[in-house]
């Protein structure tokens, strides 16, 4: 008897030994923080993260389609209480669709960030396989998504150039990774747009003389340029946006397109400059919803399959039945009834409605074209090739004749009809000091509050040195 | 059987006479201590294997010589002896053995003489469960036991309740109660199945037969969970499944019993042709009292058909019920065997459920000093799932909403698409598959060493094993090119519990119990989540037959946990009781910084009916006074909580190539568990013959160190960092009363009550939280708001007061309680609470001979629900004005002085009328009839017409949910709603499925 308490005891002990160790588990599924950084494979991986925050359905899907419905592009009909606010320009700070946008976009931008401050530090010769060459260009590819979503964020959160010359309050810019420590380093004033677009223009810079001219899919010099194009043109640059412009389309890396069929999953098509690949299997992923999370894609298709929320505006339809036998409407649109139960056109530019993959438009050399067409009209210029000449080009790849003469209208209807649904709309408009609705009234006019989005609650509430937007919000 | 009893005595006498005649017999009555004779008493000669037993009369024979001693035993009687002596009689007078008959319940980590218990514990015994009829065991709970609250969210099958144990105990962590059975802590992770909607997650008590359970035990107050230490912050649910008794003769029970269910209540909304003229009136209205006719509003023409989505989506539902359980033992093995089948079908589409079990419990007395012994329950579940709440594949959502004008079918009875996102539900439901299979053990073995008379070590080793498979598959009527999904989960529990108990008298006086013992458990949960999608037709049905398929999880998440504790209990002459406990609690959860936790509790108790001057009232039978105090954890706060993540797979890749992105939580290596610490406070009595129990006690647990997301300012790219940081209180009272009506000889009436109230109050939140105008830190929702220093839950609305009769405008109060017909969101104001100011149940037993009838009620008062989906089935621009509405929306406003349900369709207010306000915000008092049962059992005389085949024959008809009082504005909609377990978000509900209304006959035979 007594043998068997003695044992028991000692097993009793040896247990709780034993024990004690076992309680350090490490996750399977995840790489702790401090790993990142000690191979080549997790270094490409953190920045292959960032291209896979900039392909999040809140940072590249729904900013387009709330500009295309906040403007006269699309007639929203859907039931989201969120989105039904945008629309009605009742926007408040709460604004579930809104907070997305702004929370991923500095999500992003930390991701960034960590790169572009922590790569230069890490030396070669700790990690097998870095070259001096890669860390450059993995710094070149972070500042151009860092670019790419600081002028998503000032084109969203503040008024565009023209309001104030671009004196008045942008984003905040962080350029600091965040790493637990003081977080008021992290709660900053507004810089102005002019502040911010500067930002954007040196990070675009630094990105042109640090990428290769052909970076397979991800990020390229050309890229870099062509939204550099996109920014002078949003600050009236006109020399430097027909400049940068023509430098893409003379690259020899990007050609028009013969036809539209680089919207269906055709990512090397030499229409791309910039694309954001969508697959079925990149996420982030909601369990219940298969695929890729381009929630958007449901809002542009019909039911079954589609919500059926973002038809055509009658507008838009107008505007295409003024000239018949456009191929961007013949081609690109589908007759379905909306979520409404009414029947009208829905674009088809996003088709995959199984698994909600459907590539994002982000730098075609379509508008590159336009670029250089309106700044070089705008400028009294031709550098590349004339206005007229450029537009008659695009024009008959729609299957339309040739205009005799060209002049803002022209330019600016064939920038909607080859743009449209595809997130430039509403940018195009504010900055042509143009209403957002054809006869809408002041709620939707150049410089009104609802206009732009409001600083999210969030913001707000952390960040005591933030300003709010002008307006109720 | 006495007939053969009768038989074997008169045999064994004649045996006894004839070959022992040199001996002399002995005679004798045996009667109980009130002079009854006693049938059936053993009676052996010590030391020899000559025995008889006592006849219907109480009158024995046995031979024997003077000077041995006659071995008189019966159950519950106090055994006795006699040595023979001249006399040829020895009659005998038994007495009741106290001890005997003092029911033990179980407790944490081991059994307590039920007088002797100073710790909370709400105890459902078997008589309170044996003539239920439910589902699942969760069932078996509601109403029965005071501080327990259990909502069930819906009549949907597979749906988990919400279990609160003395209300709500943290606000980002779970609440919900841990579960052991036969001393398995099981496993309840939610995410394991896909999100349809609400608490269809798979309900973890549906994992025990309910005919199987033998007893409850909800552990309330700190000195009976901090045996749990780190787990038992949310009250832990005891399952004892039952037990063979040693030296009884086998039993076999079967029950069959069919069942029908259907719904309790659902809205009245509106048919095709009413939907027409309601619009073509409000249309009208509009403008200007032009015609405006419902074909002008595509709306066809009055009379020209549509659909009754409602009446499309309920149904009948038939269920069949066998069990089958055998208990009995020899000398020294005893043994249970159960074994059930359930062929359940729910009252809504779709929605269908079959469930094997299988059982056997076994103990063995290997020798004076070893005993071992085995549990082992294996449940094997198919599910049939349907969404429910705001889902629109949820039936009884979107039938509540499609436009009755939508047609289903075709003339040729194809069905259409509905041409809105609001499906075509009857397609969804008729072709998609959504099926969970579930097979599940739960079990442990154990060996008990007793080495020293009153040393025990226990050895137990128990798993609880679920292997789940969930599959999906979407018909190209649906989801254009088709959809599999199919999901692997394994979640193993293994553990093992070492325990050494020692329990001695000293000097008759001074009881002492020390346990002391050590818990480990390893959890390891395995996901698959596969999908495919790119079918050419439906009879393809598998993922590998999809164009694309895609890996959507696979990941592992391991969890230990190591606890060492300890229990000290301490009595002089039952009288005075005074009990400790302590544990220490280790585990891979929390932080690399606090990776241990000691809980403890102390309690003392006073049992007054056993001091002498209490006795002398002569009116209480017993008596009790006792206090406890201690503390205890939660750890229901995820795998990793800890640590500062990147993650990889679908949120790090891009374009085939693999990537990883920052988690949106930085590393916290401080992060712990949530710790409460309970006072409680509370009186036992019986009096009046045993005809009266009256229970009462007072809690106060407040829960610190709660977790709380700091929100991080966005521009550090992270979202927030948890910390523990929050306090709550949760206090108030709980009453059981148990009582004999009526007893007389044919004639008994039982009732039995409780009631509990619950204040909960948040003390503090963050300092960086948001605030509100007056200052005070908030956690804001858009219907309910979390303030510090009220209530965690409160319903944080804009106040509604109505149509005014004269304008014919809908008017709302603004924060200042001014009239107003435009608010916004700063005119929110405090409306209301989900959480009741009392609650509880009320079970009334009837029985007059041969028949019983028990009636359940369970009741809740001062809450409220808000039903959200009424934003789109009130009004009339829901969604663009295509959804269907609720009858009352047919009184709108049409001259001064109209009392109407909707504005006037000409004012401002008309399309604001339905916004997010207290008119969604409605009165959720209620009592209902929760389970009644009438009972017939055969009589001794039928029983042996039937030759004697069976020991008990019982017939019983059930109904539940017979009826339900409540507010006149909850009509169509059930009362006892929720459609999350997440603290924060009880009493919301979008459209819940209601509960069902089940009629079940059976019998019960037993063998």
């Amino acid at each position: 008897m007594k043998t068997i308490k003695i044992i028991a005891l000692i097993l009793g002990l040896c247990f709780t030994f034993s024990c004690e160790d076992q309680l350090n588990v490490v996750p399977e599924d995840n790489v702790a923080s401090n790993t990142v950084f000690g191979s080549l494979a997790t270094i490409n991986g953190a920045v292959v993260g960032i291209y896979s925050k900039n392909q999040s359905g809140d940072l590249n899907g729904m900013p387009q389609l709330i500009s295309e419905f906040m403007s006269d592009n699309v007639n929203f009909v859907g039931s989201f209480p969120a989105l039904q606010d945008i629309d009605q320009f009742e926007t408040l700070a709460t604004n579930g669709s809104i907070d997305n946008i702004w929370i991923d976009a500095y999500e992003l931008i930390g991701a960034a960030n960590n790169i572009i401050v922590n790569l230069p530090d890490v030396s070669t010769e700790d990690v097998t396989g870095l070259t001096e060459a890669d860390k450059a260009r993995f710094v070149g590819e972070a500042k151009f998504l860092r670019a790419l979503t600081y002028l998503r964020l000032v084109n969203h959160f503040a008024q565009p150039f023209q309001f104030n010359g671009g004196s008045n309050l942008g984003v905040p810019i962080i350029a600091m990774p965040f790493e637990g420590g003081d977080i008021s380093e992290f709660q900053l004033e507004r810089s102005t747009v002019n502040q911010v677009h500067s930002f954007i223009e040196q990070d675009l810079l630094d990105a042109i003389a640090s990428l290769p001219a052909d970076n397979g899919e991800r990020a390229e010099s050309g890229a870099a340029r062509a939204l550099l194009a996109r920014l002078y043109l949003l600050r009236e640059q006109w020399t430097e946006a027909a400049d940068f412009a023509n430098q893409v389309i003379t690259s020899g890396e990007y050609s028009l397109a013969a036809n539209y069929d680089f919207y269906d999953d055709n990512p090397t098509s030499s229409e791309h400059i910039f694309v954001v690949i969508n697959t079925p299997t990149d996420g982030p992923q909601d369990e219940s919803v298969p695929g890729s999370d381009e929630v958007y894609v449901n809002f542009f298709n019909p039911a079954p399959g589609g919500r059926g929320d973002a038809p055509f505006s009658q507008d838009l339809i107008d505007a295409f039945a003024a000239e018949p036998g456009d191929r961007r409407f013949d081609e690109l649109s589908q007759a379905a009834s909306d979520a409404g139960g009414n029947d009208t056109f829905f674009t088809t530019k996003y088709p995959d409605i199984v698994n909600n993959a459907s590539d994002g438009m982000e730098l075609r050399i379509t508008e590159m074209y336009l670029i250089r067409a309106e700044a070089n009209f705008r400028n009294g210029s031709s550098v590349g090739d004339t206005p007229l000449n450029d537009i008659n080009m695009l024009r008959n790849r729609a299957g339309l004749g040739d205009l005799g003469t060209v002049d803002l209208d022209a330019i600016a209807l064939e920038r909607r009809k080859e743009l449209c649904f595809e997130g430039h709309r509403r940018m195009d408009l504010l900055r042509n000091n143009l209403n957002l609705r054809p006869g809408g009234g002041p709620e939707s006019a150049p410089g009104a509050n609802k206009v732009i989005f409001p600083i999210i609650d969030d913001e707000i509430v952390n960040n005591p040195n933030i300003t709010q937007n002008p307006g109720s919000f | 059987m006495k007939v053969q009893k009768l038989f074997g005595t008169l045999f064994m006498l004649l045996l006894t006479t004839v070959a022992m005649s040199q001996e002399k017999t002995i005679t004798g009555t045996v009667i109980d201590q009130t002079g009854v004779p006693l049938p059936g008493v053993n009676i052996v000669v010590e030391g020899t294997s000559n025995g008889t037993q006592t006849d219907f009369d109480g009158n024995y024979a046995i031979t024997g010589n003077v000077g041995q001693v006659l071995l008189f035993t019966y159950l519950g009687q106090k055994s006795e002896r006699r040595t023979i002596g001249a006399s040829n009689v020895i009659d005998l007078q038994m007495e009741e053995d106290a001890q005997a008959l003092q029911e033990v319940v179980v407790i944490g980590y081991g059994n307590q003489e039920e007088r002797k218990i100073i710790q909370n514990v709400g105890i459902v015994k078997q008589e309170a469960i044996e003539n239920l009829q439910v589902v699942s065991a969760d069932q078996l709970l509601q109403g029965q036991s005071a501080g327990t609250q259990i909502v069930n969210a819906s009549g949907v099958l597979g749906s988990a309740a919400v279990i609160r144990v003395r209300g709500v105990n943290s606000i980002n962590s779970g609440s919900q109660p841990l579960i052991v059975i036969d001393g398995v802590p099981i496993t309840d992770t939610a995410g394991n199945t896909l999100n349809r909607g609400g608490n269809t997650g798979i309900n973890p008590l549906s994992f025990v037969n309910p005919n199987d359970i033998e007893s409850l035990t909800v552990l309330k107050d700190a000195g009976a969970t901090s045996i749990y230490g780190s787990r038992g912050a949310n009250g832990v649910i005891l399952i004892t499944t039952k037990r063979g008794r040693k030296g009884e003769n086998t039993t076999v029970t079967l029950d069959v019993s069919t069942q029908f269910s259907q719904s309790t209540d659902v809205p009245d909304i509106l048919t095709a042709d009413e939907f027409r003229q309601f619009k073509s009136d409000i249309a009208t209205i509009q403008n200007g009292g032009v015609f405006v006719s419902p074909e002008d509003l595509g709306l066809g023409a009055i009379g020209s058909g549509g659909t009754d989505w409602l009446g499309g989506v309920q149904r009948t539902g038939i269920s069949q019920n066998y069990n089958l359980g055998a208990r009995g033992g020899s000398e020294k093995t005893s043994f249970f065997f159960g074994l059930d089948f359930q062929d359940t079908e729910g009252f809504i589409i779709g929605n269908d459920q079959q469930r094997a079990g299988a059982r056997i419990n076994i103990d063995t007395q290997v020798n004076d000093w070893l005993k071992a012994g085995m549990n082992l329950g294996i449940t094997n579940n198919r599910l049939n799932r349907v969404g429910i709440e705001n889902n629109i594949n949820a039936p009884f959502t979107t039938a509540f909403l499609q436009s009755p004008v939508v047609p289903a079918f075709d003339d040729e009875g194809n069905f259409v698409q509905s041409g809105s996102f609001i499906p075509n539900i009857f397609a969804r439901v008729a072709l998609n598959t959504d099926e969970v299979k579930t097979f599940r053990v739960i079990g442990n073995a154990f060996t008990e060493i007793t080495p020293l008379p009153g040393l025990t070590w226990r050895s137990e080793f128990g798993i609880d094993k679920l292997n789940l498979e969930e599959f999906v598959r979407q018909a190209e009527f649906n989801t254009p090119g088709g959809l599999a999904q199919q999901i692997w989960v394994n979640e193993d529990r293994w553990l093992t519990n070492q325990t050494i108990n020692y329990s001695n008298t000293f000097n008759n006086d001074h009881t002492l119990t020390v346990l002391a013992g050590l818990n480990y458990e390893e959890t390891l949960r395995t996901r698959s989540n596969v999908s495919s999608t790119g079918f050419l037709t439906d009879d393809l049905r598998n993922l590998g037959s999809g164009a694309t398929p895609q890996v959507l999880n696979g990941d592992r998440f391991p969890s230990r946990l190591f606890g060492l504790f300890s229990r000290v209990s301490y009595d002089y002459k039952g009288k005075y009781l005074v009990e400790g406990s302590i544990r220490r609690d280790g585990s891979s959860r929390f932080g690399a910084n606090n990776r241990f936790g000691y809980f403890w509790s102390a309690a003392a108790g006073w049992v007054l009916s056993e001091e002498s001057f209490i006795q002398d009232l002569n009116f209480f039978d017993y008596l009790s006074f006792r206090a406890s105090i201690g503390t205890v954890g939660n750890d229901r706060l995820g795998t990793f909580p800890s640590l500062g993540l990147f993650n990889a797979g679908g949120f790090g890749d891009y374009n085939g190539e693999s990537g990883v992105v920052p988690a949106r939580r930085p590393a916290n290596p401080d992060l712990k568990w949530e710790e409460s610490e309970t006072l409680d406070i509370g009186l036992k009595s019986t009096f009046l013959n045993g005809r009266v129990n009256f229970n009462m006690a007072y809690f106060k647990k407040t829960t610190s160190d709660l977790l709380l997301n700091q929100i991080l300012p966005p521009g550090t790219g992270f979202n927030s960092i948890s910390r523990n940081v929050g306090e709550m209180e949760n206090r108030g009272w709980e009453f059981e009363l148990s009582t004999v009506n009526v007893r007389t000889e044919n004639f008994e009436w039982r009732t039995n009550f409780n009631l509990t109230t619950i204040d909960n109050e948040v003390l503090a939140l963050n300092e960086d939280a948001a605030t509100d105008p007056q200052g005070r830190r908030i956690i804001d929702g858009p219907i309910q708001r979390a303030i510090e220093g009220e209530s965690l839950n409160n319903f944080f609305l804009i106040r509604y007061v109505g149509i005014n009769p004269q304008t014919g405008d809908a008017e709302w109060l603004d924060v200042n309680g001014n009239i107003t017909n435009n608010p916004g969101s700063g005119d929110r104001v405090v409306t209301g609470s989900p959480l009741p100011d009392f609650s509880g149940g009320m079970t009334n037993t009837f029985t007059y001979k041969g028949f019983d009838l028990s009636v359940l009620m369970n009741y809740s008062y001062g809450n409220e629900v808000v039903i959200d989906g009424l934003r789109f089935a009130d009004g009339n621009d829901a969604i663009g004005g295509i959804v269907n509405v609720r009858r009352q929306n047919l009184n709108f406003w049409r001259q001064p002085g109209d009392n109407a349900f909707l504005p006037s369709p000409n004012s401002s207010t008309f399309d604001l009328f339905n916004q997010r306000s207290s008119q969604q915000q409605l009165d959720a008092s209620y009592l209902r009839i929760k389970n009644v049962t009438l009972g017939y059992n055969l009589p001794q005389s039928a029983l042996d017409r039937l030759g004697g085949l069976f020991t008990g024959v019982r017939f019983y008809l059930t109904g539940t949910n017979l009826l339900t009082i409540k507010a006149d504005e909850m009509d169509g909609i059930d009362p006892e709603v929720t459609d999350d377990i997440d603290p924060l978000f009880q009493g919301e509900s979008f459209f819940t499925a209601p509960q069902a209304k089940l009629y079940s006959f059976g019998a019960r035979l037993t063998f």
